[in-house]
């Protein structure tokens, strides 16, 4: 009966863990549960970051649009009061050029010349892309990713159409 | 030892725990207080700001790529108010540049609007008084900074946004209109087409937080617009007017060149004008709205330029050929009125060239009464009397024919409409209806937009023909006439090397009590070179000083714009032409 109590005893103390070792145990726990947190929290303020810059780059950048197209309107519209008909007539007058008078103007017949249409009547195929579309990866952060997977529906199938 | 350290370990933890929670409770406490649903209206409200963007208004070209309306920058100057700690200093500053009074600005700033944070203290500054302020601004910021004190323009704010503008100055204005400072466009192209130019406003919901701004779509500019109008043809039309005006003593004028084939007015000059940059004149120029363009939105009586018409009218209705003849005794009783020609005398016997060579008015009424009132107001309805042309452009007025069955009409107005009293027109008007003698037969709508730009791409606009209310060969016969009876006449509407056909217009002037024999409207319309004509052109002067009569001034401004028309679109003398049609 003593061996047997021996036995179980023996038994025991080699199976059981030690007090610290358990204590030990739940500290890694814990310690990799924190530090599971702070590489979330690490990813979430990486990402959260990015987008702000990338946010601050967009505004920046729509405001130097509106700003370089200001300045095209304005450096187009003096371009157009230097080469102004008034402009331009006194320009030629202190020149010392004439108007031109009636009989003075020779016609020349070139066959096959044709006069250069003006180029605001050619047309100028300017392509302008639309402001390229941003996938929701670059700007969601991890939380609204989770939330609207959370949200999001599980898939249906197809609704059937009734004529 | 140990037990010690586990204590202050415990200790530390259960602190640090203890403050945990409690940011956590506090955190709870928050969401769940009163005042939660307070904190997330507020986030809610500054989480977007709802933007309105304006396109850039189109721009505005001439035939050849002038611009003729664009944009320039001008300046927003405001003040932030509670970050403005020298108010005076600014009021100096502002007043200073902008020729204001500093007092005035600084009581302004200093009584603000309840609720104004920001406030406005000048728009419309053009850009280099703004760059100057700028300046002033940026030195004052510099200074501060050295001295480590708040700068004394602080709170100063230049919003840029664009204003119209008008490089050409008063050039084709009764043609351009204008657009105010609330960005409509009023009269000509820029009321007409305002909806296009102007573009669509966007309203779009921006929002501040950084990390979730995003696409901004683009927003599609105005319409560009190209007119039909040549600036260099412009420009010698309204010096001639100009010269006309002065020369012989007219009140007004007005003169329109259109291409007859297709349409396009190539020019169109009226008085007055006006610096469309300093459209806030418009009060002291017009009396009224049918004052911008007397080309479109003034009708008159024309008197004799309306007798093509009614040529016309008789030849293609078989009334008359070329060789009929009349005998001219200087008076004509019609419903109880007698008609009598322009210079009271009896002409004898005359054919269809010598009544419109002499302007014969008996010779009008003979053919007016021969057509019956059904034909003859049948045919000017398909010239269009009465009616809008449909020019593109804003204001334009029908003008007045009368028809048998109106309350007003009488059976003289036969007599009378036929030699143009009784009925208003537009100059446009009677050009639209002259097209289809001078094309063929077939009448033309006018227009003045030759293509519209959007997005790189070009939209032509096309040649609209108005119906043909004559038959070519009545537009081949009437053509030769009138040459005939210009170079018969000597008229000085004639251009040496080219055949032109036309015909002058004295009309007196209707008045509550009749006709006033001392004032007149003086016209002229024609067209060349005959066997292919280029340009029709309408000369109206108002009351002319110098002399009454159409033969006198408004033949040789004609003459003039010819000429002018000629050498600036390079159309080559008659016999120069033919060679190069018969190589």
């Amino acid at each position: 009966m003593q061996n047997v109590n021996y036995t179980v005893n023996h038994f025991v103390h080699a199976y059981k863990q030690a007090p610290w070792r358990i204590q030990r145990q739940w500290i890694g726990a814990f310690l990799l549960g924190i530090f599971g947190l702070t590489l979330a929290a690490m990813l979430y303020l990486d990402i959260t970051s990015q987008a702000s810059v990338a946010g601050r780059n967009i505004q920046d950048m729509t405001a130097q649009i509106t700003s370089i197209q200001l300045a095209n309107s304005d450096l187009q519209n003096r371009l157009a009061e230097i080469t102004s008909i008034s402009a331009m007539k006194e320009r030629a007058l202190a020149l010392g050029y004439q108007p031109i008078k009636e009989g003075q103007m020779e016609y020349v017949i070139v066959p096959g010349y044709a006069a250069p249409k003006p180029s605001i009547l050619t047309a100028s195929i300017v392509l302008k892309p639309a402001a390229p579309s941003q996938p929701a990866q670059y700007t969601q952060s991890l939380f609204e990713w989770l939330d609207e997977r959370l949200r999001t529906p599980p898939s249906t199938s197809m609704i059937g159409i009734t004529q | 030892m140990r037990q010690e350290y586990a204590w202050r370990s415990l200790v530390l933890a259960g602190f640090l725990g203890f403050i945990g929670i409690s940011i956590i409770l506090q955190i709870v406490r928050i969401q769940n207080s009163t005042e939660a649903n307070t904190f997330r209206q507020l986030t809610a409200d500054y989480a977007n700001v709802t933007e309105t963007f304006y396109p850039d208004r189109g721009e505005i070209y001439d035939r050849n790529g002038h611009l003729l309306a664009g944009n320039k920058t001008v300046y927003e100057l405001s003040v932030d108010l509670k970050n403005a700690p020298d108010k005076n200093a600014i009021a100096l500053a502002v007043g200073v540049q902008l020729g204001l009074n500093p007092d005035d600005l600084y009581n302004r700033m200093a009584n603000p609007p309840e609720g104004i944070q920001n406030l406005v203290l000048a728009d419309n500054v053009d850009s280099d008084r703004a760059a100057a302020l700028q300046q002033l601004k940026t030195a004052a910021d510099a200074k501060a900074k050295e001295s480590g004190t708040t700068s004394s323009l602080d709170g100063l704010g230049f919003w840029a946004h664009p204003q119209r503008s008008y490089p050409e100055g008063s050039l084709a204005s009764n043609v351009l209109g204008f657009v105010n400072l609330t960005r409509r466009g009023y009269f000509g192209i820029e009321e007409k087409y305002n909806d296009l130019l102007a573009g669509n406003k966007v309203n779009i919901v921006v929002p501040t937080d950084p990390s979730k701004a995003g696409d901004i779509p683009r927003i599609p500019n105005g319409t560009t617009l190209v007119l039909t109008i040549n600036r260099d043809l412009q420009a010698a039309t309204e010096q001639i007017l100009d010269e006309s005006l002065t020369k012989y003593g007219a009140q007004n004028g007005t003169i329109v060149i259109m291409d007859p084939q297709t349409g396009e007015i190539l020019a169109l000059a009226a008085s007055p004008r006006m610096n469309l940059n300093q459209n806030e004149n418009y009060g002291d120029i017009f009396r009224n709205a049918a004052e911008y363009d007397r080309a479109i939105s003034m009708p008159y009586e024309p008197g004799s330029v309306i007798k093509i018409l009614t040529t016309a009218a008789a030849l293609d209705s078989g009334t008359v050929v070329p060789s009929s003849t009349y005998l001219d005794t200087g008076e004509l009783l019609i419903g109880g009125a007698t008609i009598r020609n322009w210079d009271n005398q009896a002409w004898g016997v005359q054919d269809i060239t010598g009544c419109l060579q002499h302007s014969l008015n008996i010779c009008m009424a003979v053919l007016s009464d021969k057509m019956g009132a059904q034909t003859y107001y049948g045919y000017m309805n398909r010239f269009g009397l009465g009616r809008l042309t449909g020019i593109d452009l804003a204001g334009e007025a029908a003008g007045r024919l009368k028809i048998p069955g109106d309350s007003d009409w009488y059976p003289v107005d036969l007599a009378t409409n036929a030699f143009g009293q009784g009925v208003s027109v537009t100059p446009i008007q009677l050009m639209t209806a002259a097209s289809a003698i001078a094309n063929k037969g077939r009448m033309v709508t006018p227009r003045v937009l030759l293509a519209m730009l959007r997005d790189g791409r070009r939209y032509n606009s096309s040649t609209q023909y108005a119906g043909s209310p004559i038959k070519a060969e009545t537009a081949q016969t009437l053509n030769q006439i009138l040459a005939v009876s210009l170079e018969k006449e000597a008229s000085s509407a004639l251009v040496p090397g080219y055949r032109i056909a036309g015909k002058t217009g004295t009309a007196q002037v209707p008045t509550e009590f009749g006709y006033d024999s001392t004032a007149t409207n003086a016209s002229f319309i024609g067209w060349g070179p005959l066997d292919d004509p280029k340009f029709l052109i309408y000369v109206w002067l108002e009351k002319p000083s110098s002399s009454i009569w159409g033969s006198e001034t408004a033949a040789p401004v004609f003459a003039e714009a010819a000429r002018q028309t000629i050498l600036l679109l390079n159309i080559p003398p008659d016999d120069i032409r033919n060679q190069i049609a018969k190589p």
